[in-house]
């Protein structure tokens, strides 16, 4: 059987937008294959790992999890939205200038979290950022770095300066 | 002896990776995010049993499923490719099963649709029916050789170092290096004392975060294949022997690696992605899920049985080890584990009389092939572990007991090579230092216990190989460097290109390095085994000292005076009287190698020695035998640190990956089946993992025939760190654990063992 | 992944009307998360999901009664309840709870009704909940009913509840003076379904304990209120002997089964453990809001 696509409406990193997707499509899918965005990438496929991060109505959310009919009517925001011509967010730079990655895969997950994280704690401490970032997975093990970055990323961006 | 050179500032820079902005934003390009107009999506439709004889396989109802574009078994790839087989020691692998299978998981069938949903849901409507076989599991096993896997092996011959290899039959011993110094048995009779332990590592695998992905786009011409690749060149040849074609047809093509750790080496999906392009006429993709990496390539367990005689003084006078590798259903590069690591088998210390007996045995389960330390973490595990228990027995200090039998520079290692610029001992006292070992250690009273440990070890890097680098000045000054290693999150491309400066004299950041691609990047023998920045290296090095020289050649031929400050696009004008040309520099570098002879010996083994070790404090709960780590510290001898900041967080790394393997990482395995196929069920480290206080220190040495004087460095912190904990665990509560992982039940299971209340087993 | 239909009803009748009770192939979604893992892993193929995710804000709701019990919509994302003053007030080991419950993301879009009619032994709500005295409104199509957390879960992914029912609200009663904890016990890695959960609520009179739930979770197919364990543990306190009578009630009553997280012998020595500590750090808990 084939269902037929569903249209939705929604933002998508400032802008509206349209699309058709089919019921069984998951964000991550619609985001790659209709707006070629590839920065959220599916690698678990069950929610753990994080490198589906996109942020729908200020929230992060599993985007390998989600069906892509729930974004009708929200607000997303996905890692692309962030750098602005010439300039880096807060977060990216800091996540460069500490060395917080190493092969990538799982980057742009931890930047939107790091995101998420600072909009809603400005100031956090070491327990609120590992509590938050626990299920965000790095197999490079560049979570020290990740720490150092998310804490440089706060000052930065509490400061309004991009490092 | 490396000349000195003007420096140019470079080395010894932290500069932050090079690819720092694509990363942050989203943009770099992953094979698995890779999309070609009119590729068809690929699924796997895997066995089930783990070995049998293939009677049927019903592709009908798949091939009927709407929007199904075709269904291949190996009947069809069999006409495109006549003998389907690959492996870098062995041509065993087929690139869809071909009358037997030999593992869970193997791939029987592959489907073809543009929707991958489609694919997917029809790869679930075949079927396939077995006779199924005996099968065989364990390694030590599968060596008595009464279920055979294969009916016959069949040696590949590609590599230098495994031309060796026989064809055999009747037998699951893929390779049997044997190593003889001196005369053990002799020297056993004399000891005063003889240890003899058992030690066994479990199956865990690599699970990098983009899993294993490649696109296939033949033409009747040529091929181009994109994929997640940490070898392009041997994909290459490996691919054109496959299609009987010369090399320069085949374009292999290599993005960014989402990790890699040795398990997308070699052929993975290459040769099937292949296959499938040429049935259909189509650019074909395959990616794995998570899942697949289960069915796809592992670490090998092992199992460890180490002698050890002692005179009266304590000296270590003989070591014998015995290894057997699970190398799983197919070879893969298992054979060079079993010889390169298995050298290495009997430990940092100075025994006159070794035996070494390394075997790679095939079994029904996951192949085995490189993880990041290639076996070395598994025979540390072991002799790290045999060592203390054995200073522990003595009533020894575990450190002073190494003192007294560690190797030093200029005395033979186990193979008969003389260890230079090999810095065991500095390593050993640094990690003590931090330990604070002399002082006096507060294991504390109540239900909470404290205990440290420590381990240090040695790795040899793989010889002989190749490499090739290129560096091309463009007309205006800029630089471009072309060379094969694979940048997957180590830092080589920005450590490379630190190199061109450094010769070249500008900075890192302007150099250039193009994404591998075979049609321009050069010939090189891997992205593995901590071999890149040493030999790679070498190459970029020449290669941008060849440029310089013709710079200089250009200059004198413009007549330009000495110290003259023309630009070198000021030169380029005055030659061909406009913006135009290029200076291109080769490096070729492949160090000098002796192979060893029937005993295993050679005073040439390596060109370098890689050591590090590890220190851990810990704290046991008694009443459930959970573990926690509150004090990591790993030293490494990486001689000179090109980038500071990269080197640490490679120690970093490393260290965090291998305590996933030695606390909870393992796939269980049920009758040949995986049961925890997915991140679910087989844990990786997350951030609640790790230690509260880390140290990595790289020590300040000097590796005299490296490039600037650096070695590599990406596996060095995964050695010493299982049997530090277990060393650690010793020290807090007295029990001794033989095997991975340290999980609490484990823990908790020796605890009552030795209180004579054991747990009842399951 | 299978292709599926999606309807969305615009109210609680007509969801409940599109659940055909013995078409097995037909489900209600509401955050998704958990249906999403079964329906990727091949376990649940749906021809139809109906989303529960248009039937209006009521269903969102989370309020305190002036007496304190809590009334929390049950599709209100687990977020809601980490974040909620409310139930930081009424129940603040639910909050405690939240912080290593799965991650961010999923806490982000799971909700309460569809956690627990998912009915995984492994989740970390249900203990709790059960320990709290927590009810939930059911509706179906022969109306409303309430039941115990407690009576909901029978096995592995399986309630007592109708297919076409559907829970409407989950009910935390005022606590009181009752102070509750909940202990995680991983085997694996840090982050992890637990091997073992125990939850304890009690009320205490200085030393002496007037009441008391204990609940198992995680090394059973489903969270269990250890009732002996309770009995052993009333009347007296935090001594020895009670603390070793309320192990030795609770081992012999949980039906402890053995996975890849641990053997059935471990896990009941963690209980035996895990009971002494949960009830020691209830009895230190300060009861009442905070």
């Amino acid at each position: 059987m084939s269902p037929a696509a569903k249209p939705i409406n929604f933002t998508l990193n400032g802008r509206r937008v349209a699309a058709d997707v089919k019921p069984h499509h998951n964000v991550v899918e619609m985001l790659q294959t209709q707006f070629a965005l590839f920065g959220a990438r599916e690698s678990c496929g069950q929610g753990l790992c994080g490198c589906c991060t996109v942020l729908v109505d200020g929230r992060p959310v599993s985007g390998c999890l989600h069906l892509a009919v729930f974004l009708d009517g929200a607000e997303v925001i996905t890692v692309e939205h962030l750098a602005s011509p010439g300039k880096l967010d807060p977060v990216q730079q800091a996540f460069i200038d500490c060395g917080a990655f190493q092969c990538g895969y799982c980057t742009p997950g931890f930047v939107m979290m790091t995101k998420a994280l600072i909009g809603q704690h400005p100031d956090p401490n070491d327990e609120q950022i590992r509590d938050y970032l626990s299920g965000n997975l790095c197999r490079c093990a560049a979570y020290p770095e990740i720490l150092n970055a998310v804490k440089m990323a706060a000052r930065n961006s509490k400061a309004g300066s991009t490092g | 002896m490396v000349a000195a050179t003007v420096s140019g500032g470079e080395i010894g820079r932290s500069l932050p990776r090079l690819e720092g902005r694509d990363k942050v934003t989203g943009r770099a390009e992953y094979t698995h995010l890779m999309q070609l107009s009119g590729m068809l999506h690929a699924k796997i439709f895997r066995s089930t049993v783990a070995h049998g004889r293939i009677k049927s396989i019903d592709t009908s109802a798949a091939r009927n499923v709407p929007g199904v574009y075709a269904v291949y078994t190996s009947d069809d790839v069999r006409k495109v490719i006549a003998e389907p087989y690959y492996g870098p020691a062995f041509h065993d692998q087929p690139i869809l099963a071909i009358g037997k299978v030999h593992f869970v998981g193997e791939p029987v069938a592959v489907v073809l649709a543009s929707d991958p949903h489609v694919a997917d849901q029809a790869a679930q409507q075949i079927t396939a029916d077995y006779d199924e076989l005996p099968a065989v599991f364990d390694e030590v096993e599968a060596a008595e050789n009464k279920t055979l896997v294969h009916d016959e092996l069949k040696p590949a011959g590609t590599f230098a170092d495994l031309k060796h290899l026989k064809g055999r039959k009747g037998t699951n011993i893929a390779l049997d290096f044997r190593l003889r110094r001196g005369d053990v048995d002799k020297a056993f009779a004399t000891a005063a004392n003889v240890f003899e332990h058992t030690f066994r590592t479990q199956k865990v695998l690599h699970l990098p975060l983009e899993p294993h992905a490649s696109i296939a786009d033949y033409r009747d011409d040529g091929i181009t294949i994109y994929s997640s690749a940490q070898g392009p060149s041997f994909v290459r040849t490996e691919i054109a022997r496959l299609l009987g074609w010369p090399e320069n047809r085949v374009r292999i093509k290599v993005p960014y690696l989402g990790g890699g750790y040795g398990g997308k080496l070699y052929i993975k999906l290459e040769a099937l992605a292949t296959a499938m392009s040429m049935l259909a006429r189509r650019p074909v993709k395959i990616a794995h899920t998570m899942e697949e990496h289960f069915y796809t390539i592992t670490k090998h367990p092992s199992t460890f049985r180490i002698k050890s005689g002692l005179d009266k003084d304590g000296r270590i006078i003989a070591r014998k080890c015995e290894v057997w590798w699970n190398g799983g259903a197919y070879a893969d590069i298992g054979p060079r584990v079993t010889q390169k690591s298995g050298f290495t088998a009997s430990g940092p210390y100075d025994i006159d009389n070794v035996s070494i007996d390394s075997y790679a045995l095939y079994t029904n389960l996951t192949p085995a092939g490189a993880l990041r330390g290639f076996g070395v973490p598994q025979l540390v595990w072991a002799y790290e572990s045999h060592t203390d228990m054995i200073a522990r027995a003595l009533k020894r200090d575990p450190l002073e007991f190494r003192k007294q039998n560690l190797l030093r520079d200029g005395r033979p290692q186990a193979t008969g090579t003389i260890l230079k610029d090999t810095a065991i001992e500095k390593v050993l006292d640094r990690i003590a230092e931090r330990l604070n070992w002399k002082q006096p250690f507060d294991r504390g009273k109540g239900v909470i216990r404290r205990g440290r440990g420590f381990a240090v070890a040695l790795k040899a890097v793989i010889s002989p190989t190749t490499s090739v680098a290129i560096v091309n000045v463009s007309a205006d000054g800029s630089t471009t460097l072309y060379c094969g290693t694979v940048d997957m999150g180590q830092g080589s491309d920005t450590a490379m290109a630190q190199m061109v400066g450094e010769v070249l004299n500008m900075p890192a950041e302007s150099v250039r390095v193009v994404p591998r691609d075979t049609d321009v990047t050069p010939y090189d023998m891997g992205t593995l085994g901590s071999r890149s920045l040493f030999h790679m290296g070498h190459a970029v090095r020449l290669a941008a000292e060849e440029a310089r020289t013709k710079i200089g050649d250009l200059r004198r031929e413009l007549a330009e005076p000495e110290g003259s400050n023309a630009s070198l696009a000021d030169l380029f004008r005055k030659k061909y009287g406009m913006q135009a040309g290029n200076i291109v520099g080769t490096g070729i570098y492949k160090p000098d190698y002796i192979p060893p002879d029937a005993n295993g010996l050679t005073t040439n083994a390596t060109p370098f020695w890689m050591v590090a070790g590890s220190g851990v404090e810990i704290e046991v709960d008694t009443e459930t035998g959970h573990v926690c780590i509150t004090r990591l510290i790993n030293v490494a001898d990486v001689g000179k640190t090109i980038n500071p900041k990269i080197v640490e967080t490679q120690l970093s790394g490393a260290s965090l990956m291998q305590l996933g393997f030695s606390m909870f990482e393992k796939m269980h395995i049920d009758g040949g089946q995986v049961t925890n196929a997915s991140l679910a069920d087989y844990k990786i480290p997350g951030f609640h993992d790790v230690p509260p206080v880390m140290e990595n220190e790289a020590i300040d040495t000097y590796q005299s025939n490296g490039p600037y004087g650096a070695k590599g460095v990406g596996e060095l912190a995964t050695f010493g760190l299982s049997p530090a904990i277990a060393n650690a665990i010793d020290d807090a509560v007295g029990v001794r654990l033989t095997e991975l992982p340290l999980t609490a039940e484990a823990v908790f299971r020796a605890l009552r063992a030795k209180a004579n209340k054991p747990l009842e087993d399951e | 992944m299978m292709a599926f239909e999606l309807l969305e009803p615009g109210s609680l009748k007509e969801a409940i009307a599109l659940i055909d009770p013995d078409d097995p192939e037909v489900r209600p979604i509401a955050g998704g998360t958990a249906l999403m893992l079964m329906m990727k892993a091949g376990v649940f193929r749906p021809r139809r999901l109906v989303s529960l995710r248009k039937l209006g804000d009521a269903f969102s709701r989370i309020a305190a009664s002036p007496a304190g019990d809590l009334t929390i919509g049950a599709m209100a994302p687990l977020s809601a309840l980490e974040n909620s003053p409310t139930v930081a007030r009424g129940a603040p080991v639910i909050v405690r709870t939240m912080r290593r419950l799965s991650n961010v993301r999923v806490r982000n879009v799971a909700t309460v009704g569809g956690a627990l009619a998912h009915a995984d032994p492994h989740m970390d709500l249900p203990p709790v909940l059960i320990a709290l005295g927590a009810t939930i409104a059911v509706s179906g199509p022969a109306g409303e009913r309430t039941m115990a957390i407690e009576d909901l879960f029978t096995s592995y992914y399986e309630t007592s509840l109708a297919k076409n029912e559907l829970i409407t609200q989950l009910r935390v009663p005022a606590q009181g003076e009752t102070r509750a904890v909940y202990f995680k016990v991983t085997s694996g890695s840090a982050d992890d379904w637990p091997s073992l959960g125990v939850a304890v609520a009690l009320r205490a009179e200085g030393k002496t304990v007037k009441s008391a739930r204990i609940v198992v979770s995680a090394a059973t197919t489903k969270a269990t209120r250890l009732k002996a364990a309770e009995a052993a543990l009333l009347g007296g306190g935090a001594d020895d002997k009670t603390l070793k009578n309320v192990a030795d009630a609770a081992v012999d009553e949980a039906d402890i089964i053995a996975d890849l997280r641990g053997s059935a012998s471990y896990k009941r020595e963690l209980l035996r453990v895990y009971a002494v500590r949960a009830v020691l750090a209830a009895m230190q808990t300060s009861g009442g809001p905070h």
